[in-house]
């Protein structure tokens, strides 16, 4: 094979050179606009990148420059302290934040100064949480599923003196712990020994099986115990948890499972306004189940705020059971319903099939919202 | 009105000679030397040659590619600058003087990249694939693939969509892990036949055909013979192509 060099082909090969390419002169003494080494600057622009004049060095100093300057500027959103105030560790974490329907953790970096402890996000200027160390009670850390599955985390749960609960976590969660442990010393504060965790809002789940993943869960339901010896039928409050296997009740007072079902001998659902307490009149949206236990078909009675809720999600599964075929989102490898999949997507990586009605619904609406700009 | 000196290349030797009326817009093309080197270069105004007008920035192109050809052929050695490179003056100070201060500056490390570039020329090579029918091919070789592209012949045409895709992203993998064991043969195989060589990015194309190597070669003049034998294996390969261009003064090289 012989080298060209008169075609169209190798005469672009031979200008990229002349463009990116040979020798190079100190800055000082060739032609520059605004400080840039000019090498054919609006020439080069449409045939290489930033990238090639840095991997030359040309640029170097320039680009420094530049960094300096963002530096600087970034400095101005710093967290503001209280006279006197010192910090003593940052760390990048984050921070349960739960209001109304908004519950998420919130990320950002944890300040611990000698007064206070505070999650600040540098970019929003926002202090997310903070509180005066000594309105710290306690401290407990415990390890809890990470949302990659598989992975744990510690999570520290700090009681104010109030005895309001706060999720906290870091990346070294036990390094914050001992940090503000060692400060409190240090100020003559004393935390409470062997605290007792109050109970968690949504209560724990630590009875899932393996590949056991809840699917709906919400605030507190009333369950109607069934009577049992000398004990006649009470309501008692817990939470419900539908998975991915089961219904089940966590009865909050005996901390354990109490109804347990699993989710294919669910028959049917039925919502009814239904007294709920012989002491009150006052009638009650009320969940009856009707599910298949060994020979004989069974209800049990759930109340509470999110009835409709529950019934929702509980007909769901009932329809859906044709099609629970599970596949595997083509992005991201999480397995899921296949009928859930091509419907609504994948919930982990937001994956859609071109042919759900999500996505025919989403391109429904932006055709509409275009026809209304151009009208 | 001030001077400056558009910097074409720098040369052994230190005789005072004109090149003739051939460098970019007509000018006449000279040498300015200092000690035992040789800067080729025109008069110019101390500002930089632009221009909207993609003809006329090609012409220059060409025209500094030229120039530094000539002085290629003349010396057999050259540095070659790129282009608008533009020695300007400053207050008190000629163009040439800030030319020849830089010279003596860099004297040393000048001369040594001269000694090192003797008789030698820089060459292009490109190596491309067609996707398509090395991805057909991959689809024959690959069990797993394989597999999964005869699945989707029994799927609905819900779930045949998503094992399409999945399929693609298991083909794109294993082209990207047969581009990775191509490209390491490859540079291992040109490697050695040449003197120097440089990775260059890859650049999109239009047509039907990807870029998978892009070098730069260093080599003897003469010895150009061996690398095409080299690379004509390459380009009989199903689905490869090769671009070999050259011979270039050594502008990667300097």
């Amino acid at each position: 094979m012989e080298p060209s060099r008169d075609t169209h082909a190798t005469l672009v090969d031979l200008l990229d050179r002349i463009l990116d390419k040979g020798l190079v002169i100190n800055a000082d003494i060739i032609i520059s606009v605004a400080g840039i080494p000019l090498i054919g600057v609006n020439l080069r622009a449409a045939l290489a990148g930033m990238e090639t004049m840095l991997k030359y060095g040309v640029m170097q100093a320039w680009d420094e420059k530049s960094r300096a300057w963002e530096r600087e500027h970034r400095k101005k959103n710093l967290l503001s302290l209280i006279e006197g105030e010192e910090i003593a560790l940052k760390m990048y974490g984050s921070y349960y934040y739960s209001k109304g329907i908004y519950n998420t953790w919130r990320p950002g970096y944890f300040y611990l100064t000698n007064q206070r402890l505070i999650l600040y996000r540098q970019d929003f200027e926002e202090v997310t949480f903070q509180i005066p160390l000594e309105e710290i009670k306690a401290l407990v850390t415990r390890e809890e599923a990470h949302f990659v599955k598989g992975k744990k985390k510690q999570v520290l749960y700090l009681i104010d003196k109030q005895d309001q609960v706060h999720r906290l976590s870091t990346v070294e969660t036990d390094q914050l712990k001992d940090a503000i442990e060692q400060i409190l010393v240090t100020l003559g504060l004393s935390l409470e020994v062997s605290p007792v965790l109050p109970e968690f809002e949504k209560g724990p789940i630590d009875f899932l099986t393996e590949e056991e993943e809840v699917t709906h869960r919400g605030e507190k339901v009333w369950y109607l115990v069934p009577a049992s010896g000398i004990q006649q039928e009470t309501r008692r409050p817990g939470h419900l948890y539908l998975t991915n296997k089961r219904l089940c009740w966590w009865y909050d007072f005996e901390r354990k499972l109490v109804f347990d079902v699993p989710v294919d001998r669910i028959v049917k659902v039925n919502t009814e306004m239904k007294k709920t307490s012989d002491l009150d009149s006052k009638k009650e949206k009320v969940l009856d189940i009707l599910y298949q236990a060994n020979l004989t078909k069974r209800t049990s009675s759930f109340a509470g705020k999110e009835i409709d809720e529950w019934a929702e999600a509980l007909n769901g599964i009932i329809s859906g059971k044709i099609g629970e075929e599970t596949e595997t989102c083509p992005q991201c490898g999480k397995p899921a319903p296949a009928k859930k999949l091509l419907e609504e997507g994948c919930s982990s990586c937001g994956w859609v099939s071109p042919v759900s009605p999500r996505l025919k619904q989403r391109t429904e609406n932006r055709r509409q919202r275009t026809k209304k700009i151009t009208a | 009105m001030a001077e400056a000196r558009y910097l074409y290349c720098i040369v052994e030797g230190n005789k005072e000679i004109t090149l003739g009326d051939i460098g970019i817009g007509g000018s006449r093309v000279y040498a300015i030397p200092f000690q035992n080197l040789s800067a080729i270069v025109h008069n110019c105004l101390p500002k930089p040659y632009k221009s909207e007008d993609q003809e006329k920035v090609k012409l220059w192109l060409t025209t500094h590619a030229k120039v530094v050809e000539v002085a290629w052929e003349k010396f057999g050695t050259v540095l070659p600058l790129g282009f608008d490179t533009i020695i300007k003056g400053d207050e008190g100070i000629a163009p040439d003087e800030n030319l020849k201060k830089w010279l003596r500056g860099d004297y040393e490390n000048l001369r040594q990249k001269l000694a090192k570039l003797k008789d030698r020329a820089e060459f292009g090579v490109q190596v491309f694939w067609d996707p398509k029918i090395i991805s057909e091919g991959l689809i024959e070789t690959t069990p797993e693939i394989k597999k999964l592209s005869e699945e989707i012949k029994s799927k609905s045409k819900g779930l045949a969509y998503m094992y399409k895709q999945k399929l693609e992203n298991l083909l794109k993998k294993e082209m990207e892990k047969e581009a990775d064991r191509y490209f390491k043969d490859f540079y291992e195989q040109i490697k050695r036949c040449v003197d120097q060589i440089k990775v260059e990015k890859t650049k999109k194309l239009e047509e039907d055909k990807q870029m998978l190597l892009n070098l730069s070669c260093l080599l003897f003049k003469g010895k150009s013979k061996i690398l095409g034998e080299e690379l004509e294996k390459i380009e009989h390969l199903k689905g490869f192509s090769v671009r070999f261009t050259g011979p270039w003064p050594p502008y990667s090289f300097v």
